[in-house]
């Protein structure tokens, strides 16, 4: 699936990197690359759900990147 | 033999707790002495010993404050010695009394330096748990990113944990969020360092799920709840989520439910209308998180499936504990917030409840959901059962068991921890009065559980059973001993006082006196409670004269004066009862 929004930085514990879609969903990232992680980057990411997956962010669907493209 | 064994057993243990028992006069600390100036000692008079004492002990005598001026109370600097040396001082004939200036503390506070930050414990009024239990002997399983043991960590006992990442037996912490967790739950406390914790003398099991990015596979987090099973954890935290359902997990979640395991999760930080996985599974106590008004938290989730909620906090006040910064490893005092912040505080009570003697989870969870400060208008079920109460919930667990800390808080209210007491009271009549207490205690604490109770009940329960008694042993100069033997006596032994013996009155020694009051106060609505349990006070007394010196007056000490004593008891007993159902039929 491909996703396009916003790079977030969410305050969960030291912090958990978000992408925040058009349609104002969020998403956590799963393993962000460094290139990723910086607030209020516009992309399109490339990936799958893990609903096998938990984590101590818990602010919605876990997000593994496949490939991304800063908008 | 065995009979007379057990009862010397039984007296040594409750003289020996009973002095070993530190009252206010004992163990209360001061270091200054009040001294309250007669009226009639001239104010020159006063200035004159205020600077004889400031000369003496080298300290500066003050007024209490400007209201003491017309009181004439004065403060000296000083412990227990100088204490004793100014009240054997002529001094003390100026005085109407000399005493220590005793510091009161509200209640247990522990002396961990910011733990004034901990506004969240003082939410969840943690301190009034306190005084019953610390999780003793407890475990409670943190599953989550693993547990580092960090400074404020050091003297909480850590059990045998997993790592489950990485296959290995130390599961200590690469990112921060599990010892943080660890922390509310049992953070070293009374330590002088740091914070505190909820039940931090409950031991951690830490079971690392969660890598240092902070996620992990439904299967890890399945076999760690198992693990935690088979390992002896009470209580196991989960303050994660995500992810869709899962067989494996629900599975050893009610594994683990059936072996006693009360587990807790977040309910999620997606700010919607449902709790995430794990914490919507059955069986499984789902945990909103609130901000320091007691408001929601805006990230929390809430609705469907949410049990409880607790402080979780916002970007305006967060949880303060001790962890790792894993960028550094070091040691540090940091504030999150989050549903994952708010699971560990009923973790950490729950583990409480489960010290206090409460083992089934299904009971645990009624517990936390009864005891809570109820939030009224929350339609949208954003609380659950409502505000989580460590001191309400630990306080309905004990509800209905006999403990020493209750024990000892009725007899100090009830004025029997005097402790000249026990030793006025004269050896031959120590037995039977001690008799006579407990078993009033024990009505009171039976009535206390399974009745509500009143002020006058308790001291009708004291008249009725024993009086004051330790007054009867008191002779002061010029004073008439009668009212001392008066206010020292019991109902049944209030006849003695007429005829001078030391045999009961067959007239008072019955159920006459308790019935008469219980006809006259019927209809008050606290007179009645006294008629009660003066009532019930007077069972226990005849009960116990009927079973250690059955002597009456005009009957004799046989079989006869033994039957109408125990009659009278069980009809004063019956008596009480008849009235009580009265008043549970009226309610």
């Amino acid at each position: 699936m491909t996703i396009t929004g916003t790079i977030e930085k969410k305050g969960f514990g030291f912090g958990t990197w978000a992408l925040v879609a058009e349609d104002g969903k969020t998403y956590e990232l799963k393993d962000a690359p460094k290139e990723l992680q910086q607030e209020d980057i516009k992309v399109e990411i490339q990936g799958k759900i893990r609903e096998d997956i938990m984590t101590i962010a818990m602010i919605g669907p876990v997000l593994e990147i496949e490939s991304f493209k800063a908008l | 033999m065995r009979r007379l064994m057990l009862l010397c057993l039984f007296i040594f243990g409750i003289g020996f707790a009973l002095f070993n028992f530190k009252g206010l006069a004992q163990q209360g600390e001061f270091d200054s002495i009040i001294v309250d100036f007669k009226e009639e000692v001239p104010i020159a008079k006063i200035s004159e010993e205020i600077q004889a004492i400031s000369q003496q002990y080298h300290q500066l005598v003050n007024l209490n404050s400007i209201f003491s001026i017309d009181d004439r109370i004065y403060i000296v600097k000083g412990d227990k010695q100088v204490l004793k040396e100014l009240k054997r001082s002529p001094l003390s004939k100026q005085t109407e009394y000399i005493e220590a200036n005793y510091q009161y503390h509200a209640l247990e506070v522990p002396n961990d330096p910011d733990y004034s930050k901990q506004w969240n414990f003082r939410n969840i009024n943690v301190e009034q748990a306190w005084d019953e239990t610390q999780g003793e002997g407890i475990t409670v399983a943190v599953i989550d990113t693993g547990v580092s043991q960090v400074p404020d960590l050091k003297l909480t006992k850590l059990v045998k944990g997993y790592d489950f990442v990485n296959d290995k037996a130390d599961a200590t912490d690469d990112n921060g969020h599990g010892t943080h967790v660890a922390g509310t739950i049992a953070q070293s406390t009374n330590n002088g360092y740091g914070v505190a914790g909820i039940a931090y003398k409950a031991g951690i099991m830490p079971l690392k799920v969660l890598s240092s990015t902070g996620g992990g596979t439904v299967a890890d987090i399945a076999e760690s709840i198992k693990f935690a099973a088979d390992n002896g954890a009470d209580v196991i935290n989960m303050s994660l989520g995500g992810g869709g359902a899962s067989t494996m997990i629900e599975e050893a979640i009610k594994y683990a439910n059936s072996k006693g395991v009360v587990i807790i999760a977040a309910a999620g930080n997606e700010g919607r209308n449902a709790s995430s996985y794990p914490a919507r599974y059955p069986n499984v106590i789902s945990v909103s998180a609130t901000d320091a008004a007691g408001d929601k938290a805006s990230y929390s989730n809430f609705g469907a499936g949410v049990d409880i909620s607790a402080p979780g906090g916002s970007e305006t006040g967060k949880i303060i504990q001790n962890t790792l910064d894993p960028s550094s490893g070091e040691s540090v005092f940091v504030g999150f917030q989050g549903t994952s912040m708010a699971a560990p505080h009923v973790a950490g009570v729950a583990a409480l409840i489960k010290a206090s003697g409460i083992s089934e989870p299904a009971e645990v969870l009624s517990i936390l959901k009864q005891s809570t400060r109820k939030v009224q208008e929350d339609h949208l079920n954003h609380f659950g059962a409502g505000h989580l109460d460590a001191g309400a919930a630990v306080k309905l667990a004990l509800k209905g068991q006999i403990t020493f800390n209750d024990f000892f808080r009725w007899l100090r209210n009830s004025g029997y921890l005097n402790p000249g007491f026990w030793l006025d009271g004269g050896a031959v009549a120590l037995l039977p009065k001690l008799g006579m207490v407990i078993g009033s205690y024990l009505f009171a604490w039976f009535l206390r559980n399974y009745l509500p109770f009143t002020f006058g009940l308790n001291s009708g329960l004291i008249f009725g059973s024993s009086g004051l008694f330790f007054l009867q042993g008191l002779y002061i100069f010029d004073l008439p001993q009668w009212p001392m033997r008066l206010f020292g006596s019991s109902i049944p032994e209030l006849g003695n006082l007429i005829v001078g013996t030391s045999s009961l009155n067959p007239l008072f020694a019955s159920v006459l006196i308790p019935l008469v009051l219980t006809i006259l106060f019927i209809g008050h609505p606290s007179l009645k409670w006294f008629a009660i349990g003066s009532s019930i006070g007077v069972a226990a007394c005849l009960g116990i004269s009927a079973i250690a010196y059955p002597t009456l007056w005009l009957l004799g000490g046989g079989a006869i004066a033994r039957s109408y004593l125990m009659i009278n008891a069980l009809l004063c007993l019956g008596l009480a009862y008849l009235a009580s159902q009265r008043e549970k039929q009226r309610a």
